[in-house]
């Protein structure tokens, strides 16, 4: 509860100091912020309890959940240096604030107790994005990724709308407690058929969100259009929060109808595995890449939801913690190597701006690697286990084929991936030594560690979630 | 004490509840049906933007016509949050439509292909 | 069911009836002599000018996005004021007033702590188009014009 409202003041705070304090100071600022955010969220480890009116219930799933959002949101904000240093066109403090107002957003999709906090969250979230996509007033690019996102934000938004509202029609009650108790106490058979429809519109609503396809297509633009940093935490929170949200409608409150929806989820899934791996595969831009990627990781994660075992929150938790990790390196090293090739070569943001990366920038380099390690998911990193866990509990369900297709796909996620580092270490290509903050350096280490630790000791945290 | 307008304000339900609620659901699917067809077809950013608003609207018809015949002002207070969240995105939405028309002098959403390739 | 949609009919075709009727009666009756003053589009003397389609300042957005924001705050006093005249929870509890009125003021002071915001930032102010002088330099001096003004 505490942090919830503690982050909409510091939002509302940070845009007031923003008439005073300048960039960098507002970073420093922002960054404790966060933190002391994150100390009020541990604060209520193992208090299980609701608020607001019954609306909203921490619990330690939504404890986990919430800092790992944060997490994210303190990555960006440590990678974001600022925002360049355009003095005129960029805002930090105005950046910041939605930043923070986006994180309350998530925050209240990970601990809904009522599907109305549920859209508000989910609203809330999105709003935000859609002006920080738009940030960037003079690309034409990143116009045209607003709209489009916008466009498609709104659209699902009217899924998802449409869903609750049937799914209110046919069980009177909007809170999740009531729903299971209707659903409990009503034979299947009295139940009206357009609960069915409402839980798929409901499902289609989030995966949109999500970016599952066939209702991907808005995420290559929209990721490739979008400045990187805002890139970086649309992939990381949204998404995190958007699998928060849909765990918790489809396999909490939905489990007892999966027979369902789980034909419809499974195709989503599996298509999802396919088209992002094979499109990624194709991309020159290492920006597009990432998108296809993030789409992919999307397909590995609706697995385990499929699959609906107790250890389905914990491996959602652990996969997005790993894709957090490696997703915010790997889009901070894009950024400053495309930051450091605009002007130099025609498309800063492809693969080949990288060439070479590793002769000067050692550092750099690794931390790409790592991240990319991670992603394609090879052992000793973060994202093996991840896969690994994803892996495991679609085994004990006895879904073959859908095993059989995500580890194909897999393989063709390490050719991809590899395409990054190759250019890295073996292409030749000119890159002088790029200069990072000091915050820069500390994030992409501790990022690139903590990627290395969880890939050594998935025990560490796994005991946790 | 109680006035003739307390009197019609409680039989208002009642007067909702004189047609069936499947008329309800079949009329908010219909409006949801011509907004999503509107935002598929539509090539002007305005008016796809006018039928997601019609998409929104079709819910609130629906959650109101639930509302009423359950007597639960929930789904009625949703329709509230959904329009002042509804307003918000306007507000958003139409600051980004008039800094794309800044740039480029038009509204029309077959024009914006720049990430495309 | 379908049957009492005949009452929507009955009207419909009574309403088109009826003013058909009465226009065309009208006609018949009324003297008919047009002059340009009675065909104006506003008869009390406002000449309308130019095209309806004309485009707004964009200057105005702000002030209808601010205006936006305070309309739908609006929506929301509606459930909390039927709360709030509660008779039967006022009883219940002595604070109930307090505590109702000191959450809306919260509501309200977010919401102008928004618009302290846009003021700060100068949002509100209405911007002046700058007007340019001319750099034409006229061989004609001023005082030439004042003879004729």
């Amino acid at each position: 509860m505490t942090p919830v409202i503690a982050l909409s003041l510091f939002g509302i705070i940070n845009l007031f100091l923003g008439f005073t304090f300048k960039r960098q100071s507002l970073q420093v600022v922002t960054l404790l912020f966060i933190i002391c955010s994150m100390a009020l969220t541990a604060m209520d480890w193992n208090h299980e309890y609701l608020w607001f009116g019954d609306m909203m219930k921490t619990n330690n799933l939504s404890i986990n959940f919430s800092l790992i959002i944060q997490l994210a949101g303190l990555l960006v904000v440590a990678f974001s240096n600022g925002f360049g240093k355009d003095e005129v066109y960029t805002q930090p403090a105005e950046y910041y604030a939605i930043l923070l107002f986006s994180l309350v957003g998530a925050l209240l999709m990970v601990s809904f107790q009522n599907l109305i906090m549920l859209f508000v969250g989910l609203e809330i979230l999105s709003v935000a994005m859609y002006v920080l996509t738009g940030s960037d007033k003079r690309n034409l690019r990143s116009n045209e990724a607003a709209l489009k996102y916008f466009l498609m934000g709104s659209f699902a938004t009217g899924f998802l709308l449409f869903g609750i509202a049937l799914v209110y029609g046919s069980t009177r009650s909007l809170y999740i407690s009531g729903i299971l108790y209707n659903l409990s106490h009503t034979a299947p058979e009295s139940l009206p058929s357009f609960l069915y429809a409402g839980i798929i519109l409901m499902g289609i609503g989030l995966l949109f969100k999500i970016s599952a396809a066939p209702f991907h297509f808005w995420t290559p633009d929209v990721y490739e259009g979008a400045p990187t940093i805002f890139t970086m935490f649309m992939s990381t929170v949204v998404k995190t929060a958007g699998f928060a949200a849909i765990y918790h409608i489809l396999d909490v409150t939905f489990g007892g109808f999966q027979k369902n929806w789980i034909i419809t989820v499974y195709f989503i899934t599996i298509i999802t595995l396919i088209l992002g791996n094979i499109s990624a595969a194709y991309q020159q831009s290492a920006k597009r890449m990432l998108a296809f990627s993030s789409i992919s990781h999307a397909g590995y994660m609706l697995l385990t939801v499929c699959a609906n075992q107790p250890s389905t929150s914990s491996n959602i938790l652990y996969y997005s913690l790993a894709y957090t990790l490696a997703t915010a390196v790997s889009f901070a090293v894009l950024m400053v190597v495309a930051e450091y090739q605009t002007g130099r070569t025609e498309k800063p943001e492809n693969f080949d701006a990288l060439n070479g990366l590793a002769k000067n920038n050692p550092s750099l380099a690794f931390a790409f690697t790592v991240a990319l390690l991670s992603l394609a998911g090879i052992p000793l990193t973060a994202g093996f286990w991840g896969k690994f866990f994803v892996f495991t509990d679609m085994f004990n369900k006895n879904l073959t084929y859908p095993i059989i297709i995500a580890v194909l796909m897999s393989a063709v996620g390490i050719y991809y991936y590899f395409k990054g580092i190759i250019s890295v270490y073996f292409n030749s290509g000119e890159i002088e030594k790029i200069e990072t903050s000091f915050l820069f350096k500390i994030a992409l280490w501790s990022a690139c560690i903590g990627t290395l630790v969880l890939g050594i000791y998935p025990t560490l945290l796994k005991s946790i979630f | 004490m109680e006035t003739k307008t307390d009197r019609f304000m409680q039989s208002i339900p009642e007067i909702i509840r004189t047609i069936p609620l499947t008329h309800y659901i079949l009329l908010s699917s219909a409006l949801f049906a011509i907004g999503v067809l509107g935002v598929l077809t539509r090539r002007n950013a305005l008016i796809v933007f006018m039928a997601i608003e019609l998409m929104l609207n079709a819910v609130n018809l629906l959650l109101a016509a639930f509302s009423s015949y359950f007597s639960d002002p929930a789904g009625q207070i949703f329709v509230f949050f959904i329009m002042a969240v509804a307003a918000a995105e306007v507000a958003v939405g139409l600051a980004i439509i008039v800094m794309i028309y800044r740039n480029i002098q038009t509204i029309d959403i077959g024009l914006l292909n720049k990430l495309r390739n | 069911m379908i049957e009492s949609f005949g009452y929507v009919l009955a009207f419909l075709v009574a309403g088109t009836g009826f003013m058909a009727l009465v226009l065309t009666l009208a006609r018949f009756i009324r003297p008919n002599r047009p002059n340009d003053e009675k065909l104006s589009t506003y008869e009390s003397g406002e000449a309308p000018v130019g095209n309806a389609n004309v485009r707004f300042n964009p200057r105005f957005y702000l002030y209808a996005l601010l205006f936006v924001l305070f309309e739908i705050e609006l929506i929301l006093l509606f459930p909390w004021a039927v709360v709030f005249g509660d008779k039967q929870l006022a009883a219940a509890s002595e604070n109930w007033k307090h505590f109702a009125l000191f959450e809306m003021l919260i509501f309200i002071g977010i919401l102008g702590l928004g618009l302290a915001y846009a003021w700060v930032k100068g949002y509100l102010e209405w911007e002046k188009p700058n007007i340019q002088a001319e750099d034409f330099k006229s061989p004609v001096p001023p005082k030439a014009y004042e003879k004729f003004n």
